[in-house]
């Protein structure tokens, strides 16, 4: 299976994510060279049945955005379509610029550029996107999306999104989001510094609410973007085609090279890595996204020419371990599990260095504002081996500072687990590493892998040790050391609440989230990663990576960092 | 006849109220939470209970089948205000996961399935019967022996190893044939042959091999049965014999096996269907268990149920036609 299906099926929770690579390291591979031309049609090799969601306000998948958002689909704000991390800086899209915040950061405007049209010719103004928006609300119909908009918006009261809104109701949402001419204007609940990254989400984009048909719109949006959907058949293909509509003078970002650009469906997973790998005829002007495990070194390690139409790069997901630091309330022992890990023997067992490489933290380097790589725990092997004395001088320390934590430890830690083959193999070197420093692993399986979340989540669920995966939703580590940390955040599985740092913690985060500058706020997110690293509430694992392939007569591809997806639109052919 | 036939098809339609009836209680057994399984990232329990309600898994299950009876008939709406739609009767249900009523689905899907059953159907009859014959009229030659030799390799290959391996050489590896892309063979005749010589051929091939030991084995039998040794004695033709005495007798466990093997065939051939990306039945089904999709798990095996009804009702009127025997009773 490529990676993406393995990110889906591992983690239920996080089909979703944006934002990562750009370590613009050797690896960072990209198409070379030649002038970009216009005309012909690129191919996407697929073995999805369809796209998840085609529906702006549903589409929550780094691929899928970086395909909608570069093609048929444009928002308030977007990401540069640029390599390494350029791509991370946002400009204005259908806005004129990346909006302007009060001065307290709670209510944000953007002016809307001329001539921003819909395929039908018809002018997009403030009103299509302040509806587009409100869709969010339904979520008994948008399901899937990005909840942003519910979560910021300062509605009045309980807003059910506009299909079952009373007028009343509906008043009360057009008073958060107004209107003036061209201007549209955000009313917040609380200071958000970064809301010009939030609406790069497509939950920002327009929709004609006169051709709005709710939960079927998903296979026939309204284009915005340089591209619009000719044809689209579940399992077979979705063909683009150029919406003259489009304006090229109101866009910096999108070239629109291609003529058409073709997603085929449903394809055999094997059938595909052959066809990229033999590059013939209509394939030369194809790209895929993700790379068999066994077929990784014939790409990689095989033949030069084939490297060099593959790239092997970060993809937005960071894995990591959490630890119950109720239960595990002592530093020493935390300490203890990390060193003694055999980080090495997972990820060989998970398929090796082309799976991801040792995470120094949980921000990764993509967020290159807010990344800076945190000075790690003192005997922690950089290869990944366990540090086996270092662990037990650990261990013998907690028997003097918290002999109850360190006794619980050596009775037995209880590792919750998907009951899949890939962590049965994890779960063994778990128990052989902390058995040689002393500490007992018991393992507990969840039998349905989709309940695993739901499961460590529950309070009631005594874990001690549980697994931990998460990508950012925009390039800003505010969607990552608040979620994951904070006790209001959305993934926070650590039970950190009543560490002893926990305050000065969360006083911190909230400076961070208040600090309008951008870069003064990416020192404090360096600082914060840093203070979680020391702390350990939970061990950082690896730093993901992805491979995708592209064929010899197809221009642009690279891994666009902040969705680690090719970026669509801009793909050319040679 | 006339009664026979109303009776089997009454025996029919409660046999495809049953097997609707067990999906679903199979369905509600699962271990797996379908409405966990759609919600994405921000899956916290409200958007469950709200994906539960959304898909309709919140009702008792009692209620939930009787909703799908009803549809059937009184057809179904879903949504309210500007996002209401409606599935028209026959409504199978509707797909939440790919935005469409299930009868919508299979009608999309069906042709492609058809198209691939028919022509393997075709090709697998003619090969299987016919090496069976050769075989069995060249009893201990090298003709009977490399009908023997096929029978063995085509019997014990799995249809995804020789898929792929036919698609590798032929398509990616000797460039023969552009890539298979299904397409209606009304809309474009020789890109839907392009698409389909491949399966056509994976799948007859495969499924020959049991023709050929079967026509073979039920050929040589009837060789030696009275009524063949009577007709020689009458002096009648050889070629007389063999078909309208040898080859009627052979056929009867063929025509069995037949009908049930193309019925299956017609609810999808899963692996050919994958391997070879034609989006008939097969991929609708398999995707609709990987997706825990219980509307269109329940369409496509009510599909594939009528067929192999249908099939046995089909067998047995052909039993009559070929065995004279049957006739009389």
């Amino acid at each position: 299976m490529k990676t993406r299906r393995i990110v889906g099926a591992v983690s239920v929770a996080l089909v979703a994510s944006v934002v990562a690579a750009a370590c613009g390291g050797s690896d960072s591979g990209s198409s070379d060279g030649g002038t970009p031309k216009k005309g012909g049609t690129i191919n996407i090799l697929s073995n999805a049945e369809q796209i998840a969601h085609l529906d702006p306000q549903r589409n929550y998948t780094g691929d899928d955005l970086a395909f909608a958002g570069s093609t048929i689909q444009r928002s308030l704000t977007t990401y540069k379509f640029a390599e390494g991390d350029a791509g991370s800086d946002i400009v204005g899209d259908l806005a004129t610029d990346t909006g302007t915040a009060s001065a307290d950061g709670k209510v944000w405007k953007f002016t809307l550029k001329d001539g921003v049209k819909f395929e039908d010719g018809t002018d997009i103004t403030c009103a299509d996107v302040a509806y587009g928006v409100s869709r969010s609300f339904a979520t008994d119909v948008i399901t899937d999306g990005p909840s942003y908009a519910m979560t910021y918006l300062n509605v009045e009261g309980e807003y059910p999104g506009p299909y079952k809104a009373t007028a009343a109701q509906q008043a009360a949402y057009d008073k958060a989001v107004t209107c003036d001419g061209k201007t549209i204007t955000f009313n917040l609940k609380s200071t958000v510094a970064d809301f010009n990254y939030t609406t790069t989400l497509l939950t920002f984009s327009p929709v004609p609410k006169a051709q709005d048909t709710g939960e079927k719109y998903d296979m026939k949006p309204v284009a915005s973007g340089p591209y619009k959907i000719e044809s689209y058949e579940v399992g077979k293909s979705l063909v683009l085609v150029r919406n003259d509509q489009w304006d090229p003078a109101t866009d910096t970002e999108r070239k629109a090279y291609a003529d058409s650009i073709v997603y085929n469906f449903g394809l055999d997973e094997s059938a595909m890595d052959e066809r990229m790998i033999a590059d013939a005829g209509e394939d030369q002007t194809a790209v895929s996204y993700g790379i068999l495990p066994e077929n990784l070194q014939t790409v990689f390690e095989g033949d030069e020419a084939l490297a060099k139409r593959a790239v092997n790069y970060y993809d937005p997901f960071v894995t990591y371990t959490n630890l119950n630091v109720k239960n595990l309330s002592c530093l020493d022992v935390r300490k203890a599990i990390y060193l003694g890990l055999d980080r090495d023997a997972l990820r060989k067992a998970g398929g090796g260095p082309y799976t991801g490489d040792f995470a120094d933290g949980f921000i990764k380097p993509a967020l290159a504002l807010d990344y800076k790589k945190p000075t790690q725990l003192e005997g922690l092997n950089e290869d990944g081996t366990p540090n086996v004395d270092a662990a037990k001088a650990a261990m013998t320390a907690a028997e003097t500072n918290c002999p109850d934590v360190a006794a619980h430890a050596k009775d037995g830690l209880k590792f919750y687990y998907p009951d899949t083959e890939v962590w049965k193999k994890a779960l063994a070197i778990w128990i052989d590493s902390m058995g040689k420093v002393g500490i007992k692993i018991k393992p507990e399986a969840v039998g349905d892998p989709s309940q695993y979340w739901p499961t460590v989540m529950n309070p009631e669920t005594d874990f001690d040790i549980a697994r931990g995966g998460w990508a950012p939703d925009w390039a800003n580590a505010s969607t990552v050391i608040p979620e994951l940390f904070t006790t209001g955040g959305g993934f926070n599985i650590t039970r950190n609440a009543d560490d002893p740092d926990y305050k000065t913690f969360e006083t911190k985060v909230e400076e961070a989230r208040n600090t309008l500058d951008r870069t003064e706020q990416g020192v404090k997110w360096q600082e914060l990663n840093q203070f979680v690293v020391d702390r350990l509430w939970a061990l950082p694992g690896t730093f993901t990576r992805a491979q995708s392939m592209w064929g010899s007569r197809v221009g642009g591809a690279f891994q666009w960092g902040p969705f680690g997806a090719f970026c669509y639109g801009n793909l050319w052919v040679k | 006849m006339f009664l026979f036939i109303t009776r089997r098809l009454f025996f029919a339609l409660l046999l495809l109220l049953a097997v609707s009836v067990v999906t679903y209680l199979l369905f509600s057994a699962l271990p797996v939470d379908p409405a966990a399984l759609t919600c994405g990232k921000n899956c916290k329990p409200d958007l469950i209970a709200a994906n539960r309600v959304r898909l309709g898994y919140d009702k008792p299950i009692v209620e939930q089948y009787w909703l799908f009876l009803k549809g059937i008939f009184a057809g179904r709406d879903y949504g309210m205000g500007q996002a209401a739609f409606s599935c028209p009767a026959p409504s199978l249900g509707y797909s939440f996961a790919q935005h469409e009523c299930v009868t919508t689905l299979i009608g999309k899907t069906f042709p492609v399935t058809a198209f691939l059953s028919l022509g393997a159907f075709v090709l697998w009859m003619v090969i299987g019967v016919g090496s069976g014959a050769i075989a069995a009229l060249n009893k201990g030659k090298w003709q009977d022996r490399l009908a023997n030799a096929f029978t063995a390799i085509g019997v014990s290959l799995p249809t995804f190893y020789v898929g792929l391996l036919v698609l590798f050489s032929v398509v990616i590896w000797l460039d023969l044939l552009p890539f298979p892309r299904y397409t209606s063979p009304f809309s474009d005749p020789v890109q839907f042959l392009n698409a389909m010589i491949l399966p056509w051929l994976t799948l007859a091939v495969l499924s020959a091999a049991t023709y050929t030991r079967l026509t073979r084995n039920g050929m040589l039998e009837a060789m030696n049965e009275d009524f063949v040794r009577l007709g020689v004695a009458k002096g009648l033709t050889r070629r007389v014999i063999l078909r309208k005495y040898v080859m009627r007798s052979a056929m009867v466990p063929i025509v069995t096996i037949a009908g049930l093997d193309f019925a299956a065939l017609l609810g999808g051939a899963i692996i050919t269907e994958s391997v070879f990306s034609l989006p008939g039945m097969g991929k609708l089904s398999i995707r609709a268990v990987v997706e825990s999709d219980l509307p269109v798990l329940v369409g496509t095996t009510m599909v594939a149920a009528v067929f192999i009804v249908l099939a046995n009702v089909v067998v047995d009127i052909l039993y009559g036609v070929l065995d004279p025997r049957v006739r009389t009773h």
